[in-house]
C-alpha cells in the first residue's frame, strides 16, 4: 500500500478554520481586548488636544497588543497543552510548526482587528484623524509590536508550565507593562520614563505613535524598532528552546 | 485469528525510555501483525504509556528502533503517522469545536475531504446523528469514546493505537467498543491497545505481553499465558476462586502490591 502524506497547505488549511472558529467562538474574550483601549480612548478624550492624537492612539493600540499576547495567547496555548489538544494534533501527519504557525495568523487577525478597531474609534470618539499613509505603517509596526508580546507569551509559556501559573504570570506581566507604561509618562514620573521608554512597552508604544505620524519617524524611533526585533527574537527564542508539548 | 498476517505492521526492537535516571522502558521488542489486535498489560507505572508514546513519536527514546508500515518512526515521521490511528488516553479536542468540525479538522489535517452526506453517514454509523454541532465537552464517556475512535480511523489507517480505551466506560459502551475494535481487526487493520481490564484482554486481545518495571515479561496469546503460568505458585496463590483467570496470572507475574 503507497503511503501518501497531506500537504501542508492542506493541513494548514484545517488547521486554520478551526483555529478561527475556537476564536469566533471565543468571541468574547476578543471583544474584551478591544474593550479596553476602546474605554482608554473616550477617557482620554479631554486629554487627545494635550498630549496628540497620535500618543493616544499608540497607547491605546500597545494596550491591546499586550492584552492579546498576554491575556489571549498565552492562556490559550497553556489551556490547550494542558488538556492534550496539541498532543493529539501531534500524532496526526502534520509537522509541529504548522499546528503553531496556525495560532499565530490567528493572532495576526487579532492584531488587525484590534488596530482598526482603534482607528475607527478613535476617528469617530475622538476626532482623530491620520494621513492614509500614517494608518498603514501604524498598522505595520502595530504587527510588529504584536509579534513583541506574542513572542513575550511564548516565552511565559515556555517557561511556566501549570496553566494556572500562566495564567497569574502573564496577568502580573500586563499589569506592571500597563501601570508603568501609562503612568511613566504623565507629569512626577520622569524618575522612570527613561526605563519605560526602552522597555518592551515603550518601543511599541513610540513605533506605533511614529508610525502614525511616519514624518517624524527619527534615530529613536529606529532604535524602538530595532529593540522591538531584538526584543521579540530573544523572548521567542526563550519561548521556543523551552516549550514542552505535554504540560505532564 | 485466522486473518492475521505474518507481516508486522509494528515492530518494536530493543526499546530503552529514562526520565532522567529512571529507567521506564528496558529493552522492550514485539511485533504487531495486520489484523492482530495486541494487548500491553501492565500495572501503573510499568512502561504502557512510555512505549506507547515512543510508538506514536511524542518520544524520544533512548536507544531501540520503530517501524511502523515499514517506516522508521523517528526518521520518517510523518509517513509512520500516516499509517496510524491514535486515541490517546486523555485525548482532548479544542472545546469551542463541535463534533463534525472536530472530525472535519482530522480529515483535513490527513487530506481528506468530508462531503456533509458522507458527515451524516459517520455520525449516523456511530449513533451520533442528532449530535453533531454539539461540543465534544458535552458528549457523555462513551460518546466521546466513539468519536475519538471515527477519528484515530479517518484516515482507514493499518494500526490503531488505542491507550486505554475503556476506562471509565459504562459496560454497553465497552462492549460496543470490542465489536468496534473486533470488526476492525476483521478488515485486517492491526491494534495496539493497553488496557487495565484483564477481561478486556481476554475477550478481544489474539495476543498480550506483560510489562513490569518497564520489562516485558510474558508473551503469549491470553489462553496459553494461563496454560504456561497456571502451576506457578504466585499464580496459584493469586487465584480466588480457584480456576486459574488471566487476572491470576498477571498478578502473580507482576506482584499484589499496588503501583503509584
Amino acid at each position: 500500500m503507497q503511503t501518501v502524506i497531506p500537504t501542508t497547505s492542506a493541513a494548514l488549511r484545517s488547521l486554520l478554520r478551526a483555529d478561527f472558529i475556537a476564536q469566533w467562538r471565543n468571541r468574547r474574550s476578543v471583544i474584551l481586548v478591544v474593550l479596553v483601549p476602546v474605554v482608554i480612548l473616550f477617557a482620554w478624550k479631554p486629554l487627545v488636544a494635550k498630549i496628540g492624537g497620535p500618543f493616544v492612539l499608540g497607547n491605546c493600540i500597545t494596550i491591546g497588543l499586550n492584552a492579546i499576547g498576554l491575556m489571549g495567547y498565552s492562556n490559550a496555548i497553556a489551556r490547550d497543552r494542558d488538556k492534550g489538544v496539541f498532543q493529539r494534533l501531534r500524532v496526526a501527519p502534520t509537522p509541529s510548526w504548522c499546528i503553531m504557525l496556525s495560532r499565530l495568523f490567528v493572532q495576526l487577525a487579532m492584531i488587525i482587528i484590534l488596530t482598526l478597531a482603534v482607528f475607527i474609534v478613535g476617528y469617530y470618539a475622538d476626532k482623530i484623524s491620520i494621513s492614509a499613509r500614517g494608518y498603514v505603517t501604524a498598522l505595520i509596526t502595530a504587527i510588529f509590536g504584536g509579534a513583541l508580546y506574542l513572542g513575550l507569551a511564548q516565552a511565559i509559556v515556555g517557561l511556566v508550565k501549570s496553566p494556572e501559573t500562566v495564567n497569574a504570570v502573564s496577568r502580573l506581566v500586563y499589569f506592571i507593562f500597563i501601570m508603568v507604561g501609562m503612568f511613566a509618562q504623565f507629569p512626577g514620573m520622569q524618575v522612570i520614563e527613561p526605563v519605560v521608554r526602552y522597555s518592551p512597552y515603550g518601543v511599541v508604544k513610540d513605533i506605533v505613535s511614529t508610525g502614525l505620524q511616519p514624518a517624524l519617524w527619527n534615530q529613536d524611533t529606529t532604535i524602538s524598532f530595532l529593540l522591538t526585533i531584538g526584543y521579540t527574537i530573544v523572548f521567542a527564542g526563550i519561548g521556543i528552546r523551552n516549550f514542552k508539548w505535554n504540560s505532564k | 485469528m485466522d486473518t492475521i498476517s505474518d507481516t508486522p505492521i509494528l515492530s518494536v526492537s530493543n526499546l530503552n525510555i529514562s526520565y532522567g535516571s529512571f529507567r521506564a522502558v528496558r529493552d522492550v521488542s514485539f511485533n504487531v501483525k495486520a489484523g492482530e489486535i495486541f494487548g500491553l498489560l501492565g500495572p501503573n507505572g510499568a512502561g504502557k504509556t512510555s512505549t506507547l508514546s515512543a510508538v506514536e513519536g511524542l518520544l524520544k527514546p533512548q536507544s531501540g528502533v520503530i517501524t511502523l508500515a515499514g517506516f522508521n518512526v523517528r526518521e520518517q515521521p510523518l509517513y509512520a503517522r500516516a499509517n496510524m490511528g491514535v486515541q490517546l488516553q486523555s485525548t482532548s479536542f479544542q472545546p469551542e469545536l463541535n463534533v463534525s468540525e472536530i472530525i472535519k479538522l482530522y480529515a483535513g489535517i490527513h487530506g481528506i475531504s468530508i462531503s456533509s452526506e458522507r458527515m451524516r453517514n459517520i455520525l449516523e454509523e456511530i449513533k451520533l446523528g442528532d449530535a453533531a454541532s454539539k461540543r465534544y465537552g458535552l458528549l457523555s464517556g462513551g460518546q466521546q469514546q466513539r468519536v475519538s475512535l471515527v477519528i484515530a480511523m479517518i484516515h482507514d489507517p493499518q494500526i490503531v493505537l488505542l491507550d486505554e480505551p475503556t476506562t471509565g466506560l459504562d459496560p454497553q459502551s465497552r462492549r460496543q467498543l470490542w465489536v468496534r475494535m473486533e470488526s476492525l481487526r476483521s478488515k485486517g487493520h492491526a491494534i495496539l491497545l493497553t488496557t487495565h481490564s484483564m477481561e478486556e484482554a481476554e475477550s478481544v486481545c489474539d495476543r498480550i505481553a506483560i510489562i513490569d518495571h518497564g520489562k516485558i515479561i510474558a508473551i503469549e496469546t491470553p489462553e496459553k499465558m494461563i496454560e504456561l503460568h497456571r502451576d506457578n505458585p504466585e499464580v496459584i496463590k493469586a487465584s480466588r476462586r480457584g480456576k486459574i483467570t488471566l487476572e491470576d496470572v498477571f498478578i502473580g507475574l507482576t506482584g499484589d502490591a499496588v503501583r503509584s
